[in-house]
């Protein structure tokens, strides 16, 4: 199905200073200015031994930096610039009011002031722990965590910890499916585990035959997303789950997709012990250019005395922290992504039940809408908030590359590997039909495309190709690497 | 609210009227949205969470309420989380959508800007480090701590299982490290310290050929300044470890530079810039040497060329990381805190050099300042420690701490208690106009 | 796409390949192994006298996309290393058995019971 518009163009290459018939780039502050300032000396509040010699910074008046900093920004493509289809990125638009309300007096509070003082602060975390609770699930909720990984690094660690208080501290194995994150392999190894690898099945949906005879008395947890990376749910979700119950087996869910079943299916209904939120992607607080986010943690009761501390809870007096029984202790210095955690807490509160679930809705309605509308084959279906089409003989990374000469952010490409030249894609409930068809014909004026054009692309954007061999054969971190 | 766009029970962020809804499901082929769910009934949700919907004002006047019922305190706090003031330049610039929504810069021929941000905060890191590899962030100072451990656990370069701790490390970090190493063979240790500074013959001792890293602070979590760096590098080395060294950006403008006293590894809370207080949210630095470049955990902005022949930067050396090495990454981070590496390279920026030499000795001044005005006090002596002071010292109170601290916090002040005895007082340039009424609360308060 | 696989030497599964010289072996990664990495950015190889054992991991090498570990194909001790390559990684890519060698070992076993080229071919296929 092709669609006869023209692609559009947007116009993050302004930044672009046309000087002749050279295009000219934003200069690093170190080529605008360097400043040595002596440290130290007579006039200096230290002895001489205590301090460095001298500092060599850029020193620009506000001015410049403004200048500067703007003309960044507009090599730099962002959620309201474009469709942002990034698959397992879940790119939503980040409403403008939560960065008011996170920016709001009395929200900038240090985190070692006594409980009283906090009544505010420890409140609004009480509320969130409990929305999210309910969102998953889930009996308990940690919101220490400040990404997801470190939000499967606590899950890990708290079932860790399980087995060992039961005694089963034996248990060395984390299990995951082959088209899993990579946060999930890594975790698991970081937290000590020998990482066992599952095959899926032909439907890419986790192979029961493959998962049974992984499953053993090692195991301590099985880590899965659902749906999973390829937009399936696993409709088997409970004979997972009672494999890995049989086996003394806990497990995990990965939120990274949770968008897609908001008031529509809940972890801790399926049989996860323990799970993460993704607040960055499912509630939409900004993805800052990677990060920060929070990855707070839900638990089941049992798992709950294993929780980070400190935790917040209600009582007659007031709120407060508290250490849970067995504390796995912490994963920050201190409570986590405090500020992010406000925006996740306005953005339920926007949405509240009804509103979370039109969201699952209409990202899983755009999604199948987009898919439609494209020539690429999808291999696997139904499919809900994202999906993963093939490049087919067309490579994908270039596919991906050429489809921002048309002024969309391409979708993530290559992964998982279980679809050849895979782009995978997931639009979010933010784009309109418009945008969708917007999208779509730039999958499609690609699609069209010869390996030449691809392999040349891009050429309307501010970089063109960029060398990743020799920016990795020669490592330059700093501008000091540059004056060599 | 109900416009043509946000109908009753629907999300305000998604732009669907009903007809172009219909029209949608029709290309589709399917009844009804709910009919594209692939979830099996017995799992599927049919509840209520109970969450109302609320409009922005009633969240806005909501959370407003709320902070609200946060004390109006001045805080003379820090001990690993420190508020200075940061400039409207910083929240305006950083901001903008193209930076504060962006993604990851997996697609570096869009993201130049961030890429050159972040090149550049890497680059200011280098400068007050001397080393030469720092990366494009890490959550907090305590993580970036345990990740150095694992670095020290992943290197050919040391062996051995045993890592040094200062036995005034906040319990926090500690712990944190704690976890970092859980899934090592690594054991975390205490050496002594002496007047809150390393105890440089009883940390000789304690180094062997065993250890892999030892850690030490400037300045220390009591605030002191210490004064036995380059000795620490030498034990170090001596037992074949890494020295890791705890600071931050501030501290660092006037501190010894870690390269020139032997450090392998820096960490620490980078937000020191560019960040209000913000209940313990931070960005841990991590700087090491350029011999330890593949073993780095996190995200790495790197230069290179694109094929028109221009300078382009682009993540480099990708394959560490989780997403391509999963079990074998040199760490599992993923989403980074890269939003706050940007404003911290904003601020540094409008500092500049001097502005920055200004800051931090502003730091040290009016802690001496202020530990010399308590000690006047009857019943105060200030500072415990015979050492100098960045931002924040030790004062020994007659009275019970917590009794000094609650009177405080009635007068409208916050410090900590770290002993029956002891506060802790951090001054910043944000509360420096506030110290004399502090003395005078605690002239009060100190009976 | 056919890929080099030179009759006078023995092979590996994990596409190293062995030539016998003059009392030692020498090691490196097939044409095949280095299509499939892309561009090598980075080699990391043992230190002269290292005692291997027999399929141990070895070293490394990197590309771009990918890291891989390298195998040895029989025991023995480390005699020679190609320091060319930590600078000039890219000679793996361009002469996979020539200039692209990895390192030489004082074998402490016969390499008759590695992959013929024919054998190697076929697994490749």
């Amino acid at each position: 199905m092709t669609d006869d518009r023209e692609p559009t163009m947007t116009g993050y290459d302004q930044a672009r200073w046309i000087d002749g018939d050279e295009p000219r780039y934003e200069p690093l502050l170190s080529e605008k200015d360097e400043t040595t300032v002596e440290v130290g000396g007579d006039d200096g509040p230290l002895p001489d031994d205590l301090t460095r010699d001298d500092l060599t910074l850029p020193e620009l008046s506000e001015p410049e930096l403004a200048r500067h900093y703007t003309r960044l920004s507009q090599m730099n493509y962002g959620i309201e610039s474009g469709p942002y289809p990034l698959g397992s990125c879940t790119m939503k638009y980040n409403p403008k009011f939560t960065e008011d309300v996170a920016a709001l007096p009395g929200a900038a509070v240090h985190p070692d002031r006594p409980d009283g003082t906090l009544q505010g602060t420890l409140e609004l975390m009480a509320h969130l722990q409990d929305y999210l609770a309910r969102i998953g699930g889930m009996d308990e909720v940690s919101l220490q965590p400040p990404a997801g990984a470190a939000g499967e690094f606590v899950g890990i660690l708290v079932a860790k910890a399980y087995h060992e208080h039961n005694d089963e501290g034996h248990r060395s194995e984390v299990i995951v499916p082959d088209s899993a994150h990579g946060t999930n392999f890594a975790t698991a190894a970081l937290a000590g585990y020998d990482v066992i690898e599952v095959p899926s099945a032909e439907d890419g949906r986790v192979d029961l035959d493959a998962l049974e005879a992984a499953a053993s008395e090692d195991t301590a947890a099985f880590m899965l997303t659902n749906p999973n990376t390829l937009g399936l749910f696993e409709r088997n979700i409970e004979a997972v789950a009672e494999i890995v119950h049989g086996v003394g087996g806990l497990l995990y869910y990965d939120g990274a997709n949770l968008n897609a079943l908001l008031g529509r299916a809940r972890p801790g209904d399926m049989g996860f012990d323990v799970m993460h939120y993704n607040v960055h992607k499912t509630f939409a607080t900004p993805h800052g250019g990677g990060g920060p986010g929070a990855g707070p943690v839900g638990v089941v009761e049992k798992l709950a005395p294993f929780l980070p501390a400190p935790r917040v809870r209600e009582r007659d007096d007031g709120f407060e922290r508290f250490d849970p029984e067995y504390t796995i202790g912490k994963v920050h210095g201190f409570e986590g992504n405090w500020l992010v955690l406000v925006k996740a807490f306005a953005y339920i509160a926007r949405l509240g039940d009804d509103g979370l679930r039109d969201a699952s809705a209409k990202a899983v309605l755009n999604a199948n809408y987009l898919a439609e509308r494209i020539g690429y084959e999808v291999p696997h279906g139904p499919f809900h908030h994202e999906f993963v089409a093939s490049a087919g003989d067309q490579d994908a990374a270039d596919v991906a590359k050429r489809m921002l000469d048309y002024g969309v952010h391409p979708p993530t490409t290559k992964w998982p590997d279980i679809v050849s030249e895979a782009l995978m894609t997931e639009p979010t409930e933010i784009e309109s039909r418009d945008s969708l068809d917007d999208l779509a014909a730039a999958f499609e004026a690609v699609r069209e495309e010869d390996d030449e054009t691809l392999a040349a692309a891009p050429d309307r954007t501010t970089a063109r190709r960029i060398d990743q061999t020799e920016a990795a054969r020669n490592p330059r971190l700093s501008w000091h690497d540059l004056a060599d | 609210m109900t416009d043509r766009y946000h109908q009753a029970g629907g999300t305000p962020f998604a732009p669907h009227t009903e007809a172009e809804t219909a029209a949608m499901l029709d290309a589709i082929g399917a009844e009804s949205e709910v009919d594209l769910f692939d979830i099996p009934e017995s799992v599927a949700f049919d509840g209520e969470f109970g969450i109302d919907a609320r409009t922005e004002r009633e969240i806005r006047e909501e959370c407003g309420r709320l902070f609200g019922e946060n004390d109006d305190l001045v805080e003379f706090l820090g001990r690993n989380h420190h508020g200075h003031y940061v400039p409207s330049l910083v929240d305006h610039l950083a901001d903008r959508q193209e930076f504060l929504t962006s993604y990851t810069q997996y697609q570096p021929e869009i993201t130049q800007g961030f890429l050159q941000a972040l090149f550049e905060y890497q680059s200011i890191l280098a400068e007050v480090t001397g080393l030469g590899v720092p990366n494009a962030s890490m959550y907090d100072a305590a993580t970036a701590l345990g990740e150095a451990a694992t670095l020290a656990a992943r290197l050919r370069q040391v062996d051995g299982t045993r890592v040094l701790v200062p036995e005034l490390l906040c319990p926090g970090r500690r712990s944190v490290l704690d976890n970092y190493v859980a899934g090592t063979d690594l054991v975390v240790e205490t050496y002594p310290t002496a007047d809150a500074n390393v105890d440089v013959d009883a940390l000789a001792d304690a180094a062997d050929d065993d250890t892999v890293m030892i850690y030490a602070e400037n300045p220390t979590v009591r605030g002191t300044i210490e004064e036995h760096l380059a000795d620490i590098g030498r034990i170090a080395d001596d037992a074949g470890a890494l020295f890791c060294l705890g600071s931050d950006p501030v501290a660092l403008a006037i501190l010894e530079e870690p390269a020139s006293v032997g450090a392998d590894v820096v960490v620490g809370d980078a937000s020191v810039l560019g960040m209000p207080t913000s209940y313990g949210m931070g960005l841990g630095l991590f700087v090491t040497r350029e011999e330890f470049i593949r073993q780095v955990p996190g995200r790495l902005v790197g230069v290179s060329t694109d094929d028109a022949g221009n300078r382009a930067y682009t993540l480099t050396l990708q394959t560490r990381e989780q997403h391509i090495r999963r079990e074998r990454a040199t760490s599992n981070i993923c989403t980074n805190q890269a939003w706050v590496a940007l404003r911290t390279a904003i601020h540094a920026a409008m500092l500049g050099a001097s502005g920055l030499v200004d800051l931090a000795e502003t730091c040290v001044r009016e802690a001496e300042a202020l530990a010399a005005d308590l000690d006047s006090i009857d019943g105060i002596d200030a500072p415990i420690h015979d050492r100098h002071h960045f931002r924040e010292f030790v004062a020994r109170t007659d009275r019970r701490a917590a009794a000094v601290r609650d009177d405080l916090l009635e007068a409208g002040f916050a410090v900590h208690v770290v002993g029956d005895h002891e506060v802790q007082v951090c001054v910043t340039e944000r509360t420096e106009r506030r110290t004399d009424d502090l003395v005078a609360a605690f002239e009060e308060a100190a009976r | 796409m056919s890929f080099n696989i030179p009759d006078d030497r023995r092979y590996l599964e994990s596409h190293e390949w062995t030539e016998e010289r003059d009392g030692t072996v020498r090691v490196g990664i097939t044409d095949f192994a280095q299509d499939e990495l892309g561009d090598v950015v980075f080699v990391e190889l043992p230190d002269i006298g290292d005692d291997l054992d027999a399929e141990a991991a070895f070293g490394v090498v990197e590309s771009i996309k990918a890291v891989s570990d390298l195998y040895a194909p029989i025991g023995g001790e480390v005699t020679a290393i190609n320091e060319t390559l930590f600078d000039a990684p890219e000679l793996v890519n361009d002469d996979p058995y020539g200039e692209g060698w990895m390192i030489e070992l004082d074998a402490d076993g016969s390499l008759d019971d590695l992959l013929t080229p024919e054998e190697y071919e076929e697994q490749i296929e």
